[in-house]
């Protein structure tokens, strides 16, 4: 006799389990999106104002002797570095010393108040969405280096970095998921086994019995219920057997 | 055939090098790079990319004279070779070759470097190894870095700066009523080089820079400058100043008279005036080509190479003439025409002169410790220019003569009357 599938009982708590994993999925990855955002953007702007700061650093020996071509080598060299868009230095009186800009300096940027070292969101057209971060020379008596990041690239990394935490987030929900399952149908096998053990006595066929009277011999739950049944059973069948012999 | 083998790394930083001629090996050199036969001069230009004339013209120009010097017997019995390496005019190609060429190579100066952008990036190397007395010669650009502290003092220039070739434009765009000066310029340190001279120069007369652009390092001449030209135009210039290499310069030229800036456009001696003539020029009738250079107006650091009653250019050409030299074929890759004769080549020619002067002072012991004193000996030294050449402490430019060309019949000439010109 086949063994009878236990399908209705855990159910829910299967359910239950599905519930709690995407839960558990969708709120880390909630978390981890929000964190690895806002980590990766506070790391891009931290690494341009380091850069502004190492160019307003070394800017000062150069402004002060007037080499305009080496302050320009200068800056070349960090436009190079990853995520890093444009850089420009202005002079105290607002002018432009040097620039990293093609074909020109955008019109936002001319316009823009000279004095202000604050970090600033720019939407320049024809270039994209950037973030600029800015640090005084000399105090600013020497005017001011500013770093332009765009933040397409940096959403860029952000989404690599977050795409890459959800692909495991995903995996661990799937494997967590067909766990569940396996360890429920584990523990449902036992009491298929009682419970096809109970059928086969309820329909009185020794060979039926016989063929599934193993889960008599489990040490655990199952094997004292179905134990429990065989007595039962055999209580009834002797009751049965005295009123007819009576 | 020792440590000097061929090179063909393509691709890396460093483009390629060869010796020219071969040298001997390293175990043969008693000071560095000085062999019993040879003086080995090293060099770092753009052979690849939108600027290789700018290399390949100042080599030929230089090793005509080289030749020359050779074939008479050398220098105290020492050829002179050149170790020559590729930087397609990129910095950090020309930083990594200079390390090679002072640390691998060992060679005794280096000679004929092209280009601000890379010069800039290598005057701290030989700041750093400064206690090996090695010195850059004549390098093919006007920019300041390598005239002034802190660096100042590790190279010896020969032609007029960059801030005497855009005073001597601006000084005379003033001086025939046209004060509003925009500047196209290349976003490196060559372009900020002349555009801080322009902005000097016109501070001086009380004027500020009209409006400016930009381009990038290596656009060629099939690029547009549409852009360029109405950032420009929208500050109604009286005269452009150009700072840029040929190939960008020329298609700024054409994109300005196609869409209808009919003002002078200067450019400096930087710019290889023949190539840049010959891109505008190029399938063009002569009348047409005329209408894209009848504006242009050219500042060189050496006269007219059609000007022979200049002693120095009678001597160039005879010997680019008898020598004819080849370009440096294992790294010239990409199609070029060499020049019968240029600026750029005339250059060249002028500082492998003055070059072997200055390694004749040093005697039959060469040695990088006494450079600098065999060049400070140079005093009103004649060059076949008629203009003496000098060097001093606070004077390490030996040439200061800025001259103005224009193009007239499909060719430089000089420019005699700004005015008449451009009124």
């Amino acid at each position: 006799m086949q063994i009878i599938k236990v399908r209705k009982l855990f159910q829910r708590t299967l359910f239950g389990v599905f519930a709690l994993f995407g839960f558990i999925g969708i709120s880390t990855s909630f978390l981890l999106i929000d964190t690895v955002n806002s980590y990766l953007s506070e790391e891009y702007v931290t690494n341009s104002q380091g850069i502004a700061q190492t160019i307003a650093d070394s800017s000062v020996d150069i402004l002060l002797n007037r080499d305009l071509s080496s302050l320009q080598s200068l800056i070349d060299q960090f436009v190079e570095v990853q995520g890093i868009s444009y850089v420009y230095i202005r002079d105290e009186t607002g002018e432009f010393l040097a620039h990293t800009f093609v074909p020109g300096i955008p019109e936002q940027i001319l316009n823009s108040d000279p004095t202000d070292t604050s970090t600033v969101e720019r939407q320049l057209p024809g270039m994209g969405e950037f973030v600029e971060v800015s640090r005084p020379i000399l105090a600013g008596v020497a005017g001011a280096v500013h770093v332009g990041m765009d933040t397409g690239m940096i959403a860029l990394q952000v989404q690599r970095a977050i795409g890459r935490q959800v692909y495991l987030i995903s995996i661990v929900f799937v494997l967590g998921v067909v766990a569940a399952i396996w360890l429920v149908n584990l523990a449902a096998r036992p009491i298929g086994e009682v419970l096809t053990y109970a059928v086969a006595l309820a329909r009185g066929d020794e060979n039926e019995v016989e063929s599934v009277e193993g889960v008599l011999g489990r040490k655990d739950e199952a094997g004292q219920l179905a134990r429990l049944f065989a007595h039962f059973s055999r209580g009834h069948a002797s009751a049965s057997s005295s009123d007819g012999a009576a | 055939m020792g440590m000097f083998t061929r090179r063909s790394l393509i691709g890396g930083s460093m483009a390629g090098g060869l010796i020219w001629p071969w040298p001997q090996t390293s175990a043969e050199t008693a000071v560095a790079g000085v062999t019993d036969s040879e003086i080995i001069l090293g060099m770092s230009a753009a052979f690849s990319g939108p600027s290789r004339g700018l290399g390949i013209e100042l080599y030929r120009g230089a090793w005509a004279y080289f030749e020359h010097v050779n074939r008479a017997g050398g220098i105290s019995g020492r050829r002179i070779a050149l170790k020559l390496y590729d930087d397609g005019y990129q910095p950090d190609a020309s930083v990594n070759n200079t390390m090679q060429l002072m640390l691998e190579d060992q060679v005794f100066l280096l000679f004929g470097y092209v280009g601000t952008p890379t010069v800039t990036r290598v005057l701290p190397i030989l700041k750093k190894f400064q206690d090996q007395d090695v010195f850059l010669f004549f390098p093919f650009t006007g920019a300041q870095p390598q005239r002034e502290p802190p660096y100042g003092e590790f190279a010896f220039n020969l032609r007029a700066s960059y801030a005497q070739e855009t005073a001597g434009l601006v000084e005379n765009f003033v001086q025939i009523g046209r004060r509003r000066i925009g500047v196209f310029y290349q976003a490196d340190a060559y372009g900020r080089s002349g555009w801080a001279g322009v902005r000097a120069a016109l501070a001086g007369h009380g004027e500020r820079i009209a409006g400016e652009a930009t381009y990038r390092r290596g656009t060629p001449f099939t690029a547009t400058m549409r852009g360029q030209v109405e950032l420009l135009q929208a500050a109604e210039p009286d005269a452009v100043i150009c700072i840029g290499a040929y190939a960008a310069c020329a298609a700024f030229a054409r994109d300005a008279v196609d869409l209808g800036l009919r003002v002078p456009i200067a450019n400096l001696s930087f710019v290889g005036s023949e190539s840049m003539l010959g891109l505008l020029s190029e399938g063009r009738e002569a009348a047409e080509a005329e209408q894209y250079t009848n504006l242009l107006v050219n500042s060189q650091v050496v006269p007219s190479y059609h000007d022979t009653s200049i002693p120095a250019v009678r001597e160039y050409r005879e010997f680019m003439e008898r020598y004819n030299p080849d370009m440096p074929a294992e790294l010239v890759t990409e199609a070029y025409t060499p020049f019968d004769y240029s600026f750029v080549s005339l250059e060249g020619f002028l500082d492998a002169k003055i070059m072997v002067e200055i390694l004749r002072r040093l005697g039959d012991e060469p040695a990088r410790a006494n450079l600098e004193r065999a060049v400070m000996s140079m005093q009103d030294f004649e060059l076949g220019l008629g203009e003496p050449v000098t060097f001093a402490e606070d004077r390490r430019q030996g040439l200061q003569q800025v001259y103005y060309t224009v193009v007239d019949d499909g060719r430089f000439v000089t420019l005699t009357d700004w005015a008449e010109k451009f009124s």
